[in-house]
């Protein structure tokens, strides 16, 4: 894969070359993509010159997949064979999702994967595929306009997202094909929008009010670390409960019948326009049905006032949570395209007690964070730039007796952070156990929601009580979970078998992968050869690159030569091997530098130690 | 992995003393993360990535104990005498339990009559003992040599004031929504 070139004015490209990556915002109701180009984040526009893509996906019969724009024109005529909204069926269980108005339209079933699936026309389509779908329309667009190829995308999530949300998002990604430099939060992204533009040092809050969620976070800028303190919200309270509430008047001053859903749904429609209407003016006349009357926004005010009032008690209890008073808060910043309304505004601004920062479009701001982001995390921007330091946002937990959740790693912790916990058997000769993983904040396990089901096999038979099964749970950078489980008195290290409760398993993946690229299987195995080679040159840029700057001082003679042999050799797979032989020669190059990247970290962290204490004196 | 062996204190290069400077610890922390962080690697090898995976997540391990006044007792106690004192360790003092009875009926009594402000004077009331029983567990920390039978008291007294604490919070999070 060549990647092109491209020089800043006043910029040679040498000898950093500017690798192309992108930021998306893979939203709801709409999505977005931006990157760095001349120092600056900018979403990119289609032909017609729109922003923003529908999050709408349409499958016609003969197999032709439409998305955004071109998607929406069918939301009426063929609304069986149009997705909106996937993002809510994304890691959710086909229970969590049948009551969801958005998907009244759609014949949703049960699959393999425990997600609900839509059955269209042209098969049955999976969230993750679904949504796979708009991020390769998405890629396309940027690929296109900023004529290259990505070398790889930050993709933002809410908050709120859980461990099975994470991961499907992750794994669209991968179907999509392209690489995910980092799952981001929503609100980190649009702070880091912010924090850079402004510079400013100190405590954010990150207001976020869509369509039909609400998410608060509490970040830290300090000596360019971003670190997320806090974060809290609810998933199902938004904008479109304004429009509930409007509606709702309208129904009951035009005495219209509740279950006339016809009415209704006319009702939502209108009370959207008012609300917008009232955005700018004091005062509208609606005609709605045979009722004629007006709203000012007073009323309208009265109407929406216990929503937005709910939304701050949630940003209260995210405070608490941080260990923080609404006083203590520099900035907030306003996204969602339902914090222009008026109300929000002025309350969040009472609350804080200083004014919202706007000044960024509410509805590009993460998109612009997440590409700022990936400009970093590809390497086009220098190392002490700037640090995101992320938390889990629910509990992780695992089933007890009793049906109890008990917390291993309690919300709020940052990651990547490892816990364990241990436990032991409760029958005499046991020599099975089942762990059931679970995420929340409640005490039950059914309120919980469940991540995964292990069952521990080959436990020694000893009296009950005796075995002590080792439970630890590793969360990496992106949010993701690994669990593994060990009988540790006798070492016996015994079988886990994994069920995602609600996901896609490896071979599903490959399949899916297979089917959304190419037909042609060779196709898939050069595209593969492609990848492996990309990679192993990779490995020998890094691997020289920290030869170059610390092979000298941390390593002997002949240990520096075994380094550089394995290089060679695999300089020389890479050219002339199949995917295997790259693959393994890559394996060597990583085995040969172990030692060495491990002095590496103890020199780097030496370093900032002594570092230190000299700023401190 | 390299420097496992190191103590959650040496990981910052601190002395294992209870008394800690936390916004100075905090500080300390993002410095290190700062150079050792997965974002820091993302364009790296696998197994860079695993090393910087392994550090940070040690060093988010280590910051969580260190922070947290109840948890440090334990983990410096355990480091100096190998007592450990997190697993179902019962102390026996008779005085403290008394106090502790009435301490949860009183709050019992705040939380049913559903008042506030008499709840947050509670909380601050707490909050002093539980700073005062901090410096006491300073200075049993800094005589030679430790008196382990006082010390585990003390953290027992703590890691109740502690509880209580969040108990509190949890009592005003539901008083107030």
């Amino acid at each position: 894969m060549a990647l092109l070139q491209i020089s800043e004015p006043g910029k040679s490209t040498d000898p950093h070359q500017h690798k192309l990556a992108a930021g998306i915002d893979l939203g709801t109701t709409n999505s977005l993509i931006a990157t760095v180009r001349s120092g600056k984040a900018k979403t990119l526009p289609d032909l017609e010159g729109d922003h923003i893509m529908p999050s709408i996906v349409h499958y016609a019969k003969d197999g032709t997949v439409s998305v955004g724009k071109s998607a929406k024109l069918f939301v009426c005529s063929d609304a069986l064979n149009t997705i909106s909204s996937v993002k809510r069926l994304m890691g959710r269980g086909l229970k969590d999702v049948q009551k969801i108005k958005e998907f009244s339209a759609n014949r949703l079933t049960a699959s393999g994967t425990g997600m609900p699936a839509v059955e269209t026309d042209c098969g049955i389509k999976n969230p993750v595929e679904v949504s796979s779908e708009i991020l390769k329309a998405l890629v396309k667009r940027a690929e296109e306009s900023l004529e290259g190829e990505l070398g790889g995308v930050v993709i933002t999530v809410p908050a709120y997202f859980d461990e099975a949300q994470r991961q499907a998002t992750k794994d669209a990604a991968q179907i999509a094909g392209v690489k995910v430099l980092r799952l981001i939060s929503e609100p980190t992204a649009a702070a880091l929008a912010y924090g850079l533009d402004t510079g400013s040092e100190g405590i954010h809050a990150i207001y976020d009010l869509g369509g039909g969620t609400f998410d608060i976070s509490i970040l830290r800028l300090e000596k360019g670390v971003f670190e997320v303190m806090s974060t809290g919200g609810d998933s199902a309270l938004g904008g479109d409960d304004f429009d509930r509430a409007i509606a709702g008047y309208l129904v009951e001053q035009a005495s219209i019948d509740k279950d006339d859903r016809n009415a209704y749904q006319m009702a939502m429609i209108k009370a959207r326009d008012v609300k917008e209407a009232l955005t700018d003016h004091d005062s509208v006349e609606i005609n709605f049905k045979h009722w004629k009357g007006s709203m000012d926004r007073k009323l309208m005010e009265s109407l929406i006032a216990p929503i937005v009032d709910k939304t701050l008690a949630a940003c209260r209890r995210t405070l608490k949570d941080a260990g923080l008073k609404a006083s203590e808060v520099q900035d907030i910043v306003m996204v969602g395209g339902s914090t222009r309304v008026p109300l929000v505004r002025q309350k969040v601004e009472d609350y804080f007690g200083k004014k919202p920062l706007t000044d960024i479009d509410p509805d590009k701001v993460v998109a612009i964070g997440a590409a700022i982001q990936a400009d970093v995390l590809i390497g086009n921007k220098s190392d002490d730039d700037m640090l995101l330091l992320d938390v889990i946002p629910l509990s992780l937990g695992v089933e007890t007796m009793g049906g109890l959740a008990e917390k291993i790693i309690p919300r709020n912790t940052p990651i990547p952070i490892a816990r364990a916990q241990e436990f032991t058997t409760y029958k005499d000769g046991q020599t099975a156990m089942a762990i059931h993983v679970v995420q929340g904040e409640r005490e039950l396990v059914e309120d919980c929601r469940s991540l995964a089901r292990f069952e521990l096999r080959g436990i020694p038979p000893m009296v009950a009580g005796a075995a002590r099964i080792k439970v630890a749970y590793q969360v990496d950078a992106d949010g993701l979970l690994k669990v593994t489980a060990e009988e540790t008195i006798t070492g016996v290290k015994s079988d886990i078998t994994v069920k995602p409760s609600y996901g896609l398993n490896d071979e599903q993946i490959t399949t899916m992968l297979q089917s959304s690229v190419s037909h042609a299987e060779d196709d898939m195995k050069a595209r593969m050869l492609r990848e492996q080679q990309v990679e192993a040159k990779r490995v020998i840029e890094a691997v020289q690159a920290a030869l170059a700057e610390s092979g000298d001082k941390l390593l002997s003679k002949d240990e520096r030569h075994a380094i550089e042999q394995a290089l060679k050799q695999l300089a020389y797979i890479s050219d002339n091997g199949d995917i295997e032989a790259i693959e393994e020669a890559i394996k060597v190059v990583d085995k040969s530098t172990e030692e060495f990247a491990s002095r590496r970290m103890d020199a780097s962290i030496a370093k900032a130690l002594v570092g230190h204490e000299i700023d401190e004196i | 992995m390299a420097n496992s062996q190191q103590n959650y204190f040496e990981m910052f290069g601190l002395e294992p003393n209870f008394s800690i400077d936390i916004p100075k610890l905090s500080s300390k922390l993002r410095t290190l993360l700062n150079s050792v962080h997965p974002d820091r690697f993302a364009s790296s090898g696998a197994q860079q990535q695993m090393l910087s995976m392994q550090k940070t997540t040690q060093l988010n391990d280590a910051f969580a104990v260190l922070k947290n006044p109840v948890k440090r007792a334990q983990y410096l106690l355990h480091l100096k005498t190998g007592i450990d004192t997190a697993k179902d360790h019962t102390v026996n003092d008779p005085e403290f339990l008394m106090q502790q009875l009435e301490l949860r009926e009183e709050l019992e009594d705040i939380v049913a009559g559903g008042n506030i402000s008499r709840l947050n004077q509670f909380a601050d009331k707490i909050s002093e003992l539980e700073e005062s029983q901090e410096e006491q567990m300073s200075e049993l920390f800094a005589r030679q040599p430790l008196n382990t039978e006082e010390l585990e008291k003390a953290i027992y007294k703590l890691q109740f004031l502690h509880k209580t604490l969040s108990d509190i919070e949890q009592a005003e999070d539901k008083l107030l929504s």
